[in-house]
């Protein structure tokens, strides 16, 4: 499945449903933007003419607004996002070789959502927890002192599949 | 308001409160500089180059967005700040390409200029590659975004100004750019290559593509732009005696520093190799060039010849709505005190007859009551048969920037989707043809709702009780039925109209060449005398072309003197005949179509026609042309050899608006200057000079020796142009004092209701021809595009004629995007492509005019308004054909 298949089965009532609920209140934007990307994962780029409408604003301003954040998205995401820890405790206990095995077990490189819309891959900072290092967060679960053989466990399932 | 005091570089200077530090030192001759500042658009502080220090807390602040407040000690210069100021240009030299060499903005660099005046030499910063520009193929503009500063100039241009919003920044940190949607090039975003942003743009970032002439302007000068009536103030930059330029002219003009694409890319035409340079003179069907002389005695003894045969009614003149007002002036005097005949009209008729004839009537005064300006106060502003966006930009982007930035509501009533739907609060698609059914009801609602303006009426108008007793069967179901449109939608109309402080409405020729256009132009002045409206937000007639206004208003007419002086009043006449020491005609003479019918009949035989080309914008054009080709006696005066032209016996060469001095009149009746910029193509010569000689040639000649005595006659018998030459006076005056929008009021003090009656178009639709075909402009061409085809890049932009179907009337017809069909009248045939659109009713079909090669006007029997003897050019019944693929 490509992506224009995903955007392809838009749902645009709901999008609909959603903006005229804002309408008409420019400094609606960014609510009305997190709610969309809550209930469909993202925001549709076909969404942004019929938002930047209901709102009075042009659509190149409401993707402005969408490109700078980085919490907003145009793409489809994953229903578990796998962040792998690249602080410099996570580093120095092999935090960058967890990230090629993860990328493997996966078949995706960072930024990228998987077919299936089942994981998105992306890199972290630091997530606070050095203690545990090296980590990666699924989902909202830490998954601490990691090892090549407990990051094989935890993507056992997608082996071959990426 | 309290003044505010502050010292500024030492020295004690007071403002108001609002100010920018910015806006104080420029107006105490302080000089900052700035690269993301302009006064046309919101100041953002983008750049930081203005940044100035606040000596009591050491605050460096960016001036231009920095108020003013009370004890502030700024230093504009001092070794902290401008330390700092190079600091922030020397980052930005360091992301910048070291192009500058090869840079076609050369010394008008913003950028470099800074940079040099505040002596950076070597950058010592490392350097950061930029990325490489990005590709377009539209033959107006090219980004090289490596050049960009992110000063948003172009962005607020886009949003602020044009209110197109095409570009907006992109992503952040280094990676901002500013970008239309999804990124794409800019032809296939919203932008309409208006060239404002490259006008604004500070460094070589945005800059015009596909120059005719390439190099460094030498010279520049402000004129008037030749194409629509808006009359935007333009800049032409002059080298080698070129046009290398156009920019947008002097801020406080009709356009505000913004353009649209003719303005900006269309004005190449002057320099076209089309251009004629010598005069011409036919002999056994070829043309040859002669000298003037021998032109000037051909054409001479020619009109002499049927005058002294035929006498003066078998000649006759068609004047130019594209000319200046000196031009037309003197033309009109040629044809009554030379010629001796009240045979002269011109190509406004096509379109501004029903303004003439319908505000004349109703208000006094044929023309637009209040100034463009002004249309930002109105709250409520209706938009009646006028695709503004394309035939009268600037008042389109009035429009916009009134409805998004001044919360004015739009009301759009159109039958085609323009761009204003968008920004219409309320949207009405009357059938075509019914707009006096609408706008009737919309007065019968108004009076019903005890909406008008009691006073007003009793005070100001005549035949209110006509008016209420014609009205009376204009119920909203009665209208419903008729127009089409839900009677809840015309009900809040009416109540919007009636119930704001300042509306305004908009018309344009959607109103005035459709059938029985008069009357819905009595019928919009019945709207706005009832409410009171007419001294407030006002009427806006927009106009065609750049000088319909002056043509008229010059008696460029077959039945008015100069000034709409009545001809048919012995009084007037003798005036001007006493100022002219000749005997004037005193029948009205023929209007344009008229001339041309009787030129078919053999009742015309001579024809002096000036700047127009009547075979491509007359309707039905094979009769025309055979009209032409069956006179005697035929001269043509144009700047190309054009359809009209080639059917000449003389073709006299006459020069651009770049190449003469004169007066523009705008659809506000602003008188703008036109300035000689460069020196006449070849031989050719201002149409006024022209006219002169050839009167001399006739043994009659005019007093004009030099343009100012055409001025200083035209100040002395135009009402309403009294000191118009005296440019230092106009421009004392605020903006909206000048020309007849002067104050807002009533010229003559009076205003006239008039009763009008819905007439059903009986068989509008023949049967066979289920289409209606609705003609007009598109943004890329103008008028016959006699100049706009000539112009290099719009050309190149839009090279072909196109007929817009509905995607529902292109499933019908099993015709899709690009295929080739052939558009059928009764009268005539012609072969275009089909574009597929949605926006436009069923049974509708939309062609724009301006294609030689298609022409549409052909299509249209020759129909006359049996008032303004003006031929009916909106709407036409019409079949599709697809035509198979060979």
């Amino acid at each position: 499945m490509d992506k224009e298949e995903i955007t392809g089965e838009l749902d645009l009532a709901q999008i609909n449903a959603i903006v005229s609920e804002y309408s008409q209140h420019k400094w609606a934007l960014i609510p009305l933007l997190q709610k969309i990307q809550s209930e469909l994962g993202y925001i549709p780029p076909q969404s942004i003419p019929l938002i930047a409408r209901s709102l009075g604003l042009f659509p190149s301003q409401v993707q402005g607004v969408i490109s700078f954040y980085t919490q907003l998205y145009t793409q489809p995401r994953g229903r578990k996002i796998v962040r792998v820890c690249r602080g410099t405790a996570c580093h120095v206990r092999g935090g960058k070789t967890i990230l090629k095995l993860v990328k493997q077990h996966l078949g995706l490189e960072e930024g990228e959502t998987s077919p299936d819309l089942e994981y998105t891959l992306e890199t972290v900072a630091c997530i606070g927890v050095c203690a545990l290092a090296p980590n990666i967060v699924v989902g909202d679960h830490v998954h601490g002192h990691m090892n090549p053989k407990k990051a094989e466990q935890l993507f056992r399932n997608r082996e071959g599949r990426g | 308001m309290q003044p505010i005091t502050i010292t500024l570089d030492g020295r004690e200077v007071s403002g108001y409160p609002g100010m920018t530090i910015l806006e104080l030192a420029k107006e105490s001759g302080i000089d900052i500089p700035t690269l993301c500042h302009d006064p046309q658009l919101t100041s953002v502080g983008a750049c930081r180059v203005c940044l100035v220090e606040d000596e009591r807390n050491g605050a460096l602040l960016a001036s231009c967005v920095a108020p003013i407040a009370s004890g502030m000690v700024i230093n504009t210069h001092s070794p902290r700040v401008m330390e700092r100021r190079k600091t922030i240009v020397k980052l930005m030299l360091a992301s910048h390409p070291d192009s500058c060499l090869v840079c076609d903005k050369g010394n008008r660099c913003q950028l470099r200029q800074i940079a040099s005046d505040l002596g950076i030499g070597l950058v010592e910063l490392q350097r950061i590659p930029q990325m490489a520009s990005i590709e377009e193929v539209n033959p107006f503009l090219e980004r090289d975004l490596s050049k960009c500063i992110l000063c948003a100039k172009c962005i607020r241009a886009c949003q602020e100004l044009v209110v197109e919003g095409a570009i907006d920044y992109f992503q952040r940190g280094f990676t901002t750019i500013p970008a239309t949607l999804n990124n794409l090039p800019l032809e296939n975003s919203e932008c309409t290559f208006c060239g404002t942003c490259v006008a604004l743009c500070p460094t070589g970032a945005l800059m015009e593509k596909d120059r005719t002439y390439g190099g460094t302007t030498k010279s520049m000068t402000e004129t008037t732009c030749p194409f629509c009536g808006c009359g935007c103030s333009i800049c032409l930059e002059i080298k080698d005696n070129q046009v290398v330029r156009v920019i947008p002219g002097k801020e406080d003009s009709v356009n505000h520093g913004a353009l649209c694409v003719r303005g900006s890319y269309g004005c190449d035409f002057v320099n076209s190799p089309d251009r004629l340079t010598k005069p011409l003179v036919k002999r056994d069907n070829t043309f040859e060039e002669v000298s003037w002389e021998e032109a000037l005695e051909q054409a001479a003894t020619g009109f002499k010849r049927i005058k002294d045969k035929r006498g003066s009614d078998g000649l006759a003149v068609l004047g130019s709505s594209k000319c200046t007002n000196e031009d037309n002036y003197v033309l009109q005097r040629f044809a009554r005190c030379v010629l001796g005949t009240n045979n002269i009209d011109n190509g406004s008729r096509l379109y501004n007859s029903a303004t003439r004839t319908g505000l004349g009537y109703s208000i006094g005064f044929p023309c637009t009551t209040n100034y463009l300006g002004a249309l930002g106060q109105s709250e409520i502003i209706i938009v009646i048969g006028a695709n503004p966006d394309s035939s009268a930009p600037v008042v389109g982007y009035a429009i916009k920037r009134a409805v998004k930035y001044k919360s004015a509501k739009l009301v759009l009533i159109d039958p085609r989707q323009t761009k204003l739907s968008s920004f219409a609060c309320l949207w009405l698609r009357p059938n075509v043809g019914t707009d006096v059914a609408l706008l009737n009801t919309l007065a019968k609602v108004i009076v019903d709702e005890a909406l008008l303006d009691e006073e007003y009426v009793a005070r100001k108008t005549d035949d209110f009780e006509a008016l209420t007793k014609a009205l009376e069967r204009y119920s909203l179901e009665y209208a419903e039925a008729i127009t089409g449109v839900p009677a809840e939608d015309i009900r809040s109309v009416a109540r919007l109209y009636g119930k704001a402080t300042q509306p305004a409405i908009v018309y344009g020729t959607g109103i005035t060449q459709q059938r029985g256009g008069t009357d819905s132009v009595r019928a919009i002045a019945n709207l706005a005398l009832l409410t009171g409206h007419i001294e407030r937000g006002g009427i806006y007639a927009l106009q065609r072309e750049n000088n319909g206004q002056g043509a008229c208003d010059m008696g460029v007419l077959p039945d008015f003197l100069p000034g709409y002086q009545n001809v048919a009043d012995a009084q007037t006449r003798t005036k001007f005949q006493e100022r002219w020491k000749v005997d004037l005609p005193a029948d009205p003479g023929l209007s344009a179509m008229e001339m041309l019918e009787r030129a078919k009949s053999g009742k015309i035989n001579g024809l002096y026609i000036v700047g127009e080309n009547p075979c491509l914008s007359f309707p039905h054009s094979g009769l025309i042309t055979k009209a032409l080709a069956s006179l005697d006696f035929l001269v043509v005066q144009d700047m190309f050899l054009t359809e009209t032209a080639k059917l000449a016996n003389v073709v006299l060469p006459a020069a651009s608006f770049a190449e003469k001095d004169g007066t523009f009149t705008n659809f506000e009746g602003r008188v703008n200057r036109v300035r000689k910029a460069i020196e006449p193509m070849g031989e050719s010569l201002p149409d006024w000079e022209i006219v002169a000689r050839l009167a001399d040639k006739m043994g009659c000649p005019l007093p004009f020796s030099s343009l100012q005595d055409v001025m200083s006659e035209i100040e002395e018998l135009v009402p309403s142009y009294e000191a118009y030459s005296d440019y230092e006076r106009q421009d004392e005056l605020a903006y909206g004092e000048t020309g007849r929008t002067y104050g807002r009021q009533l010229l003559k003090g009076f205003a006239r209701f008039s009763p009008i009656e819905y007439t059903p178009q009986a068989g509008e639709r023949k049967s066979g021809y289920p289409f209606t075909l609705l003609t007009g402009t598109t943004l890329y061409h103008f008028g016959t595009g006699s100049r706009s085809s000539r112009s290099l890049r719009l050309k190149k932009f839009s090279p072909q004629s196109f007929v817009e179907i509905g995607e529902t009337d292109a499933r019908k017809l099993g015709v899709s995007h690009g295929d080739k069909v052939s558009v059928i009248s009764r009268v005539s045939k012609l072969a275009t492509s089909a574009r597929i659109i949605d926006g436009l009713p069923e049974g509708t079909l939309f062609m724009p005019i301006s294609f030689a090669e298609a022409p549409v006007n052909e299509l249209f029997d020759i129909a006359l308004d049996s008032e303004t003897k003006a031929p009916l050019m909106k709407a036409c019944s019409v079949k599709v054909e697809k035509i198979p693929l060979p």
